[in-house]
């Protein structure tokens, strides 16, 4: 019974699991409902016959993002101030699953401290990934 | 904080899924429902959409059965068979197979057999290497056009095939290697965390060997999964296993949270890059997903060593597809 217990699942692990796997369902959820509403025809960012057949004839992304919206291309976190925009709520949901090992991460680093796991030496691992993660997804590790 | 996150939801389980269900069928009818108002130039985007729903949830049938992650078959395929852009793909690929990592995870992450002390140290060069691969798949993108194409087509037509070798020539893995000797790097890092097999009702104590070579190759790995978006378990757990020692469920359980963290880490630059588009992304996610949902309940019942083979021929025919296709761009 004493070796069964220290098998038992470590809180840093529980919590990274749970966090990515309902952030992560949650993102699906909204980027299925944008796509919806995207195919009955409200409010679209990117014209969608534009886009796929740019997108068929092998087209860059830039060029597609050109073509198939105002002209612009926008990098970052564009879907954030266009939310009005149907494939934006569906993109934001894209975002959020993308957010759900961000999360899970920290979440998995203040577990560590709270449960005081030992050695300490993964949680300086953890804190690694962590700090990469965030700084991924809030866009400083970008070429744009 | 520990009992809360430790108490079974399953009620709140089946209904996300019901929901999901519910919410996969809606898409499908508002797209036929859509369907009248648009008029199409060329593909529509309701066949697009349901094409690409269909073809990756076979995708995601095929790559269970065959005992790989979707990622790994849906960038190949779709950078061998389709005029699409290799950046889109990749941006996506690296997307779908990030999704079902993070779907597939939790299992394991409650029932304490993904070790989290070799994750977590796997997971420290794996998602600095895939960040650069990201970054480096930018880079070729914007500053060498049609040279950059053709490189990063050939060089994944290389490892596609590479990867079909794998399959055939390594595909017998040791379910618990036995370690003889631990090297002291590898003994200092006191990685090993037994873990409770119901299949044997015992505790697994394991140990650990050649750390420091695991280390060297998942930066390696990093930098493929980064560079084409790729999913990375079919070198990961090879590495995991065969150089590192670790039981395959260990190593197979791993992989799939370390596929989690490095992956979100690179998909990041591709979504700011501006190479996501949600019409390509969502039905590709979804349809991996309820793939890999079918395949699993597949394969209780049937046998299906064949599918493998299917496999291999597909990804060996997609490698030398995009060989040709890079030969022809430059």
């Amino acid at each position: 019974m004493e070796d069964r217990d220290e098998t038992k699942a470590l809180l840093s692990g529980i919590i990274y699991g749970d966090c990515a796997y309902y952030i992560a369902l949650a993102g699906m959820v909204v980027s299925l409902v944008g796509i919806i509403i995207y195919f009955f025809g409200v409010n679209q960012y990117f014209d969608a016959n534009v886009m796929i057949n740019h997108l068929m004839a092998g087209e860059d992304a830039d060029t597609i993002w050109k073509e198939a919206t105002e002209g612009e291309v926008l990098y970052g976190h564009w879907y954030l101030g266009k939310m009005a925009f149907s494939d934006a709520i569906s993109m934001l949901g894209i975002g959020i699953c993308c957010c759900a090992a961000v999360v899970g991460a920290w979440g998995s680093v203040i577990g560590m401290i709270l449960n005081k796991e030992k050695p300490y030496l993964f949680l300086v691992f953890a804190l690694i990934i962590a700090v990469i993660l965030i700084c991924s997804a809030a866009g400083l590790i970008s070429l744009h | 904080m520990k009992h809360f996150f430790a108490n079974k939801k399953k009620p709140l389980k089946i209904a996300s899924y019901i929901l999901f269900c519910l919410l996969a069928v809606a898409a499908s009818v508002g797209t036929l429902h859509a369907a009248g108002s648009i008029e199409p130039m060329g593909i529509s985007p309701i066949t697009f959409f349901i094409l690409l729903l269909i073809g990756c949830t076979f995708i995601g049938i095929f790559a269970v059965l065959a005992g790989v992650g979707g990622g790994v078959i849906f960038t190949p395929i779709f950078m061998g068979f389709t005029p699409i852009d290799s950046y889109i793909i990749r941006s996506t690929g690296l997307f779908v197979a990030m999704a079902g990592a993070l779907v597939a995870a939790r299992p394991f992450l409650r029932r304490g057999i993904a070790n989290m002390r070799l994750l977590f140290t796997g997971a420290v060069p794996y998602t600095v290497f895939a960040v650069l691969g990201a970054l480096l798949a930018g880079y070729i993108e914007h500053a060498m056009g049609a040279g950059g194409e053709a490189f990063i087509r050939g060089a994944l037509g290389i490892i596609v095939i590479g990867i079909g070798c794998l399959f055939i020539f390594f595909g017998g893995r040791a379910e618990y290697p036995d370690v003889e000797h631990m090297d002291n790097f590898t003994s200092k890092l006191n990685l090993p965390v037994p873990y409770f097999e119901a299949s044997l009702g015992k505790v697994i104590h394991y140990k650990l060997t050649r750390a420091h070579w695991g280390l060297l190759l998942f930066c390696g790995v990093g930098l493929i999964s980064g560079l084409f978006g790729l999913g990375a378990g079919w070198a990961m757990v090879p590495v995991f296993n065969m150089v590192m020692m670790a039981p395959l469920k260990v190593a197979a359980t791993c992989s799939k949270v370390m596929i989690s963290l490095g992956d979100t880490a690179a998909v990041w630059p591709y979504i700011v890059g501006g190479g996501m588009f949600p019409l390509f992304a969502v039905p590709s996610m979804i349809g991996l997903i309820i793939g890999t949902l079918i395949g699993a309940r597949i394969m209780l019942k049937v046998k299906a060593g064949f599918i493998r083979w299917i496999i291999i021929v597909v990804m060996i025919g997609a490698g030398i597809r995009l060989i040709t296709k890079a030969i022809a761009m430059m």
